[in-house]
């Protein structure tokens, strides 16, 4: 164990060891002017950003600063002005993510506190927002449960995967191995232009012609389904299925296929024992990644849902569409304040932690596939 | 010996000809069915009327229950030998499922509705059948198992259409604490959509003679199906927003010199020869006709302003990535930071404006706020996109040029960057396109009312001004609230009846708003294919 964290602290103390040493290289091989230069561009853009921070109306100065002292050394050292703003401009990618992260969860703070409960003599925080299915902001006791949500949630997204999975994957086998190449150029940037409709659009059609349509077929009292804005859903996920997919299955090494084909199969059959399998984590990658789409998905839900946030009765019945996680953002941003407000962004916590989850197990997937095929391509 | 082997082909080869017909004409019959139940579906077709002098629902379930004959003749034939096929020992397991679901459900509701025994009994009679049609596909040689238990299906369903036992005006109530019920103008087009393709399945392996050709007819045919239905829909959608909103948008339309607004181009004042009220006007009311202009304003605002903060900042950190930073745990790191990014829902987006920039700028929703947010949105494509880019540029080139004993800065910046540029170029118009239509993020950073009258379209450059006290620099039209077209859309929605006092007909107004949204939206995803085109077609050439 001793040696574990020996070796482990002998290796953070190599990289550091290293990092040091290439800084000081970096600095004897730099002019001592450029390096001012530098260090006044850090500085006032880190300046800048603590201004910006802080809600200061000074923040501009700081950042005159910046632009001016990056401007000199444009100027006169571009190629060490050039690597610093690249070096910046990457940090600052990773800032927006942790600025995110950070700033979502700090306004959820207040309602998790709110809606403490007692388990088992354990007072945990936020635990009643997922123990009882009541959201009540005007009368009380106020309660800001998030199950509806999640139920809403769970029911599109699952009729949504039903509809992209199967028909994104069949399209993409047919873009990557079936199609001939002309069909391919009409056939991809359709999917592509699919891709592009506004999600508003969609939920315009799906509140104008869908909505009063599934409620006249249903019978329902009130249009709004959990069926029909899954579908529609589905829909709008299936291009990122399709084109993710594509990717996967055309980065099987066209060896392996020749190979299978030169055995006498039909194209068919080299398709389901090679390409598939081989492509398996990719394209399972892809579904992945279209769920993701479809649990963020906001706007065609916000339109054609109801916007009551309870159960449907049975949790079964998809006729019945509440409210999911991302529509009761859109819906109460406008009137919520205080409390109501902050359960809002436990929702948009909740949301951005799922779709995070299932974008870094994609990327896991796709960079375990990546190196199983590695070798070969 | 030979001699008979040449009689044996000749026979086999006139034989084939006449089956593959009647197959054939199964895989046309199950395509006319298709048809049918999609016309049915969006109620082209009337079930309660008649087709070609027949009830629509008699038609149906005869060409049904024909198709499902036709496709249990031909296993049978196959089996004892009448037709010559190559069938494999076994229909497979993934056959044997999807025989297996449609039974399941038929079993099932059967059970538990028409007989009345209950949900517990139901399941399990429906796994039962689910039961029987699986091991009757696998069980036997391929000919039958193919054919013989979606054959009944057809059967089956054909039959029940044909007397009436589901007639078009049969419903079922699922007795739910919320009302709800399904109705033979759902389930007859449905089922017999299913029933279409799943005839259409097994004709087309008939078709190949099954084995693994007629496998993989079947399956094309479900591939082609599939990939065609995407391409159709497609179209009909666009189709179906432009029929919708040409009257709207066309409202008061004129062509003619001097009757368009004027305008100034190089400081010289024009009147446009064309007046299109909906694109050039706002919202008044004394106005002839109403239109949307600030909504368009501000939607170019916000890319203008998008596309100034994501592009520099996107493409400087994909070239600090490829070219400087080696392989490692850092460039890990940020990749998987701006994979995150990208697939972090655009409501999550507008949550963080809300709480981080709102505060910072006036403390109201403002253009500002609206520019930053859909800006980083636009950065992480933009990182992925000029990636690639960077990436398939050859490492010969920057050989090449290393060779030559320039700095690595001057490679970059006359070898990789514009090696790169049509990759960046592509993707940044296509994630143009897809922030354009973005409503979730403007909605709590940016947008302002409904109706937006045409003297508060946002002047941006006009608005600069300078002040003794920090921050320096003002510029209240940047942080005022203002409107976008996917906004303004869904304010029109939400705004229901309340719409048509301000607007005349609400809908027409409404389809409008969609339909100039689509056209800003596709055209900027036309223009990046199409340069995607034509740097593809000039590389080639090259």
């Amino acid at each position: 164990m001793a040696q574990v964290t020996d070796s482990r602290s002998g290796r953070i103390r190599n990289a550091v060891g290293e990092q040091v040493r290439r800084t000081r290289r970096f600095v004897d091989e730099t002019e001592p002017a450029a390096l001012a230069i530098i260090a006044v561009m850090a500085l006032s853009l880190f300046g800048a950003l603590v201004g910006f921070l802080a809600v200061s109306d000074w923040t501009i100065v700081p950042f005159a600063a910046f632009l001016g002292s990056s401007a000199v050394g444009w100027v006169r050292y571009q190629e060490e002005t050039a690597y610093v703003i690249a070096l910046m401009m990457t940090v600052s990618t990773i800032l927006i993510l942790g600025l995110i992260v950070v700033f979502i969860f700090r306004e959820s703070i207040p309602v998790i506190r709110y809606e403490s409960a007692t388990v088992f003599g354990i007072t945990v925080p936020g635990i009643r927002m997922f123990i009882q299915p009541e959201w009540d902001a005007v009368s009380p006791p106020i309660r800001y449960s998030m199950v509806p949500m999640i139920h809403g949630t769970v029911m599109v997204t699952l009729i949504a995967s039903a509809v992209a999975a199967p028909l994104g994957v069949s399209a993409a086998l047919f873009l990557s191995e079936i199609a001939p190449a002309t069909v391919r150029e009409v056939v991809k940037p359709g999917v592509e232009i699919l891709a592009g409709i506004p999600s508003i659009v969609y939920g315009f059609i799906g509140f104008t012609v869908l909505g009063p349509w599934a409620s006249d077929q249903f019978q329902t009292t009130g249009q709004g389904s959990y069926l029909f804005v899954g579908i529609v859903v589905g829909l709008m996920a299936l291009p990122t299925v399709v084109s993710v997919a594509e990717d996967a299955l055309s980065s099987v090494p066209e060896s392996m296929k020749s190979g299978s084909l030169a055995m006498g199969t039909t194209d068919w059959q080299t398709m389901t024992s090679i390409t598939l399998p081989a492509a398996f984590s990719g394209v399972s990658a892809a579904v992945l990644l279209g769920v993701g789409r479809a649990i963020g998905e906001t706007m065609a839900a916000t339109v054609m849902l109801r916007g009551v946030p309870r159960l449907t009765e049975p949790l079964v019945n998809v006729f019945y569409g509440q409210e999911t996680l991302t529509s009761i953002i859109a819906r109460n941003y406008g009137e919520a304040d205080g409390l109501q407000m902050d359960a809002l962004f436990v929702a948009g916590v909740i949301l951005f932690v799922t779709v995070l989850v299932i974008s870094i197990g994609a990327q896991y997937i796709e960079w375990r596939m990546h190196e199983r095929l590695g070798g070969e391509i | 010996m030979a001699g008979a082997g040449r009689t044996d082909t000749r026979l086999v080869e006139s034989e084939t000809t006449e089956t593959d017909a009647v197959a054939g004409v199964a895989v046309g019959l199950s395509a006319v069915l298709f048809a049918l139940a999609v016309a049915a579906l969006f109620e082209r077709v009337s079930l309660t009327g008649s087709l070609f002098g027949v009830p629509t629902v008699t038609l149906l379930g005869g060409l049904l229950t024909a198709l499902g004959v036709a496709v249990i003749a031909f296993g049978v034939g196959s089996r004892f030998g009448y037709v010559e096929t190559n069938p494999d020992p076994s229909a497979g397991l993934i056959a044997g499922f999807g025989a297996a679901v449609p039974w399941v459900l038929i079993g099932g509701s059967v059970a538990s509705q028409t007989l009345g025994l209950g949900v517990g009994v139901g399941a399990v009679a429906g796994v039962a059948t689910g039961a029987v049609a699986f091991a009757a596909s696998v069980l036997p040689r391929e000919d039958l198992g193919s054919t013989v238990p979606l054959g009944a299906l057809l059967g089956v369903t054909g039959l029940v259409f044909l007397t009436g036992v589901i007639g078009p005006t049969w419903v079922w109530e699922l007795g739910w604490a919320q009302q709800a019920a399904v109705t033979a103008e759902f389930l007859i087009p449905v089922s017999t959509l299913f029933s279409a393709l799943y005839g259409g399945w097994a004709s087309a392996k008939a078709y190949g003679g099954f084995g693994a050709r007629g496998r993989h007819m079947g399956a094309y045919v479900l591939v082609y199906v599939n990939a065609l239905s995407i391409v159709a829909f497609l179209f009909i959608l666009v189709a179906f927003v432009v029929v919708q909103g040409i009257p709207g948008l066309l409202n008061g339309t004129e062509f003619g010199f001097g009757t368009g607004p004027t305008t100034s181009v190089f400081g010289v004042s024009v009147a446009l020869p064309v007046s299109v009220p909906f694109l050039m006007n706002g919202v008044a009311l004394f106005n002839d006709f109403q239109g949307v202009l600030p909504a368009i304003v501000g939607t170019v605002w916000l890319v203008v302003g998008a596309v100034v903060l994501a592009v520099p900042l996107g493409v400087g950190a994909a070239l600090f990535l490829t070219e400087y930073a080696d392989r490692g745990r850092f460039t890990q790191v940020v990749e998987v930071a701006t994979n995150g990014l990208w697939s972090t829902p655009s409501i999550v987006f507008g949550l963080f404006g809300f709480a981080f920039l709102i505060p910072r700028f006036g403390n109201g929703k403002s253009l500002l706020s609206g520019m930053i947010t859909l800006g980083f949105m636009l950065l992480p494509l933009v990182v992925i996109t000029s990636r690639e880019a960077m990436l398939s540029v050859p490492d010969e080139y920057r050989d090449a040029s290393a060779a030559l004993g320039v700095s690595k800065w001057q490679t970059i910046r006359s070898v990789v960057l514009p090696a790169a540029l049509p990759g960046v170029v592509t993707g940044v118009i296509l994630g143009v396109g897809r922030i354009a239509g973005e409503t979730a993020p403007i909605l709590l950073t940016m947008a302002g009312g409904t109706f937006v009258p045409g003297s508060q379209t946002a002047d941006v450059i006009g608005g600069f001004q300078f002040t003794s006290a920090p921050p320096f620099v003002a510029n209240p039209e940047l942080l005022q609230a203002t409107s976008a077209l996917p906004y303004q859309l869904y304010a029109l929605i939400t705004a229901g009846v309340g719409a048509s006092s301000n607007v005349g007909n609400a809908d027409e107004f409404r389809w409008a708003t969609a339909l100039v949204l689509l056209v800003v939206v596709l055209s900027f995803y036309a223009i990046g294919i199409a340069t995607r085109y034509y740097f593809r077609r000039r590389l080639k050439h090259t």
